[in-house]
């Protein structure tokens, strides 16, 4: 894999002092008496953005949802910006979602997972749960509408009246709109024409993370290929490659 | 055939069915729970307005206010009971109709028990005056219940429609999935869901008492009809809601007039099934026109 190294990566001269977004130690989780994700670590820097990529089936939808505890029963160490938010836990999926998310997590999920008879306008508001957000949700709308400008004529249509593009551009600035610490983007070309996906991956990495950090789940690579900081593949499971930033490093360094 | 006698108790009931229909539509789509405590919550806030007219005040709106008010309490106190132990536990649907089911049972078995079985009744809280116009009636009863269940089913729809927390609720009830990705807590969200139809139910039970009697089991007709309109409506669609409580309104007028009331629930439950064989999504597939997820 190919890989450009940028001034985000850890060891190069560091713009802005490294703080863990994200720290998971040995996560398992699944559904029922299936295992999808085996003791999983994985370290996520602010300003970091990750790909990870792996067949159909592999986790990282899991991985994701487990972060968000929306699996099945789950166990092991989550930390979201130094707090806490992994438990223990056999059923009650998304009894703590809403909890995480205050906490500073934004979900953009695989498929479409919208509100099918809600207008943009409305969605994009369902987005900014937290109270600041809220407050400002005007100012945020006009930054998403920047990002996705044909969303501009379609603020007054209901979700369910979209097209495929259109409705990731809604689910995608709908988990923009809160000043989130951490995105997780679930296969953001999935299903949608190639240039379309290619338009919808533009968008994301355009968007200014500052102190957050983003996680783009994708099994396209060749679109993520020099323009994440970070490639890391995920197997039945398990995370393979460059799951550390130092480890990162060292392969650069050999290669 | 009296055409204005058909038109009044058509508009008549479809505004007191209508109400509950909508309250039972909205629990059962946003929080996944078919509430068949709903004919206690009736129930009890007709006995909580009983009270309130009993010793506080009689005064019409201040007896509506209570009984309002009781049922959202009920509601409040079936979602502490009733949904919040068992939301996230496996099989909730099947779950939550029996725990809400034995709510129901459990909960008129008490209110024979401490008020009686003789059936109570409230003051009549639109005054008792009348106006006539050529061919036409319109009595303080009658106008009474119209206007409030159509003046407060407003209010509740525009509330939903424009703030925060109905945002949060019309969520829910379109994907409960994707609700909680977006951050919005179920269990606050179950209280206003709970309390709000359960303030529907109080209003249609003191509305409804204005035509017959406050009874431990005044409820359970009022349920099964507003369950019917709901399931005749779609389930989860406001508008599909109206439109049943319309169509079966006209239908229990018609039926009364031409071959008796006692044959109303025959008749009804024909219409349901005609119109589900033809439309199993209810009368909100014709009007649908999103498509789904």
């Amino acid at each position: 894999m190919n890989i450009s190294v940028s001034n985000h990566l850890p060891g190069a001269p560091a713009r802005q002092p490294q703080r863990e977004v994200l720290n998971v130690k040995g996560l398992s989780a699944g559904y029922g008496p299936v295992r999808v994700i085996h003791d999983l670590d994985l370290v996520v820097q602010c300003g970091e953005r990750i790909g990870i990529v792996g067949l159909n089936g592999h986790g990282k939808s899991t991985l994701f949802y487990a972060i968000a505890g929306l699996t099945g029963w789950q166990r092991g160490s989550i930390k979201l910006n130094g707090r806490e938010v992994g438990r223990t836990r056999s059923q009650g999926p998304g009894r703590y979602t809403h909890e995480i998310v205050r906490a500073g997590l934004a979900l953009i999920p695989q498929g479409d997972e919208i509100f099918h008879g809600l207008t943009v306008e409305e969605h994009l508001d369902s987005g900014a749960y937290t109270a600041a957000a809220w407050r400002d949700r005007a100012a945020r709308k006009l930054r998403i509408l920047e990002i996705f400008p044909p969303l501009r004529k379609l603020m007054g249509v209901p979700v369910g009246r979209l097209s495929g593009g259109e409705r990731r551009m809604v689910s995608i600035g709908r988990g923009l709109m809160t000043d989130a610490s951490l995105f997780l983007v679930d296969e953001p070309s999935l299903g949608l024409a190639p240039k379309i996906g290619k338009s919808v991956i533009n968008a994301l990495m355009a968007v200014e993370l500052g102190n957050a950090a983003m996680i783009i789940a994708e099994q396209n690579v060749a679109l993520l290929e020099g323009r994440v900081d970070r490639v890391i593949g995920m197997h039945v499971g398990k995370l393979k490659g460059e799951a550390s930033a130092a480890l990162a490093l060292n392969v650069y360094r050999k290669a | 055939m009296d055409i204005w006698f058909i038109v009044s108790n058509t508009i008549l009931l479809a505004c007191i069915y209508g109400t509950l229909a909508i309250g039972i539509s909205i629990t059962w789509s946003s929080l996944g729970l078919l509430n068949l405590a709903y004919g206690f919550i009736f129930a009890f806030a007709g006995y909580g307005a009983w009270l309130f007219a009993q010793h506080v005040s009689t005064s019409g709106p201040a007896v509506l206010a209570a009984g309002i008010l009781a049922g959202a309490l009920g509601g409040v106190i079936i979602c502490a009971v009733g949904f919040i132990p068992i939301h996230d536990k496996p099989n909730f649907t099947i779950r939550g109709l029996i725990a809400t089911l034995a709510i129901n049972l459990i909960g008129t078995q008490f209110l024979l028990w401490w008020f009686g079985p003789r059936s109570k009744s409230l003051p009549e809280i639109f005054g008792n005056w009348s106006l006539s116009l050529p061919g036409m009636v319109f009595t303080a009863d009658k106008v009474g219940n119209v206007v409030t269940s159509v003046l407060i089913l407003a209010i509740v729809l525009r509330w939903m429609q424009s703030s925060r927390r109905g945002l949060e609720i019309r969520a829910m009830m379109m994907n409960p999935h994707a609700a909680s990705i977006v951050g919005i807590g179920v269990r606050r969200t179950s209280f206003y869901v709970m309390g709000i139809t359960g303030g529907l139910a109080g209003l249609a039970a003191v509305l409804l008492s204005q035509t017959y009697y406050i009874s431990p089991f005044g409820g359970l007709m009022p349920m099964i009809k507003g369950v019917s309109i709901a399931l005749c409506g779609g389930l989860g669609s406001v508008r599909g809601a109206v439109i049943a409580a319309i169509v079966l309104g006209l239908n229990e007028a018609l039926t009364g007039i031409s071959i008796g009331g006692r044959y109303v629930l025959i008749t009804q439950f024909v219409v349901i099934i005609v119109i589900l064989l033809l439309r199993p999504r209810g009368i909100a597939g014709l009007l649908d026109k999103a498509r789904e997820a």
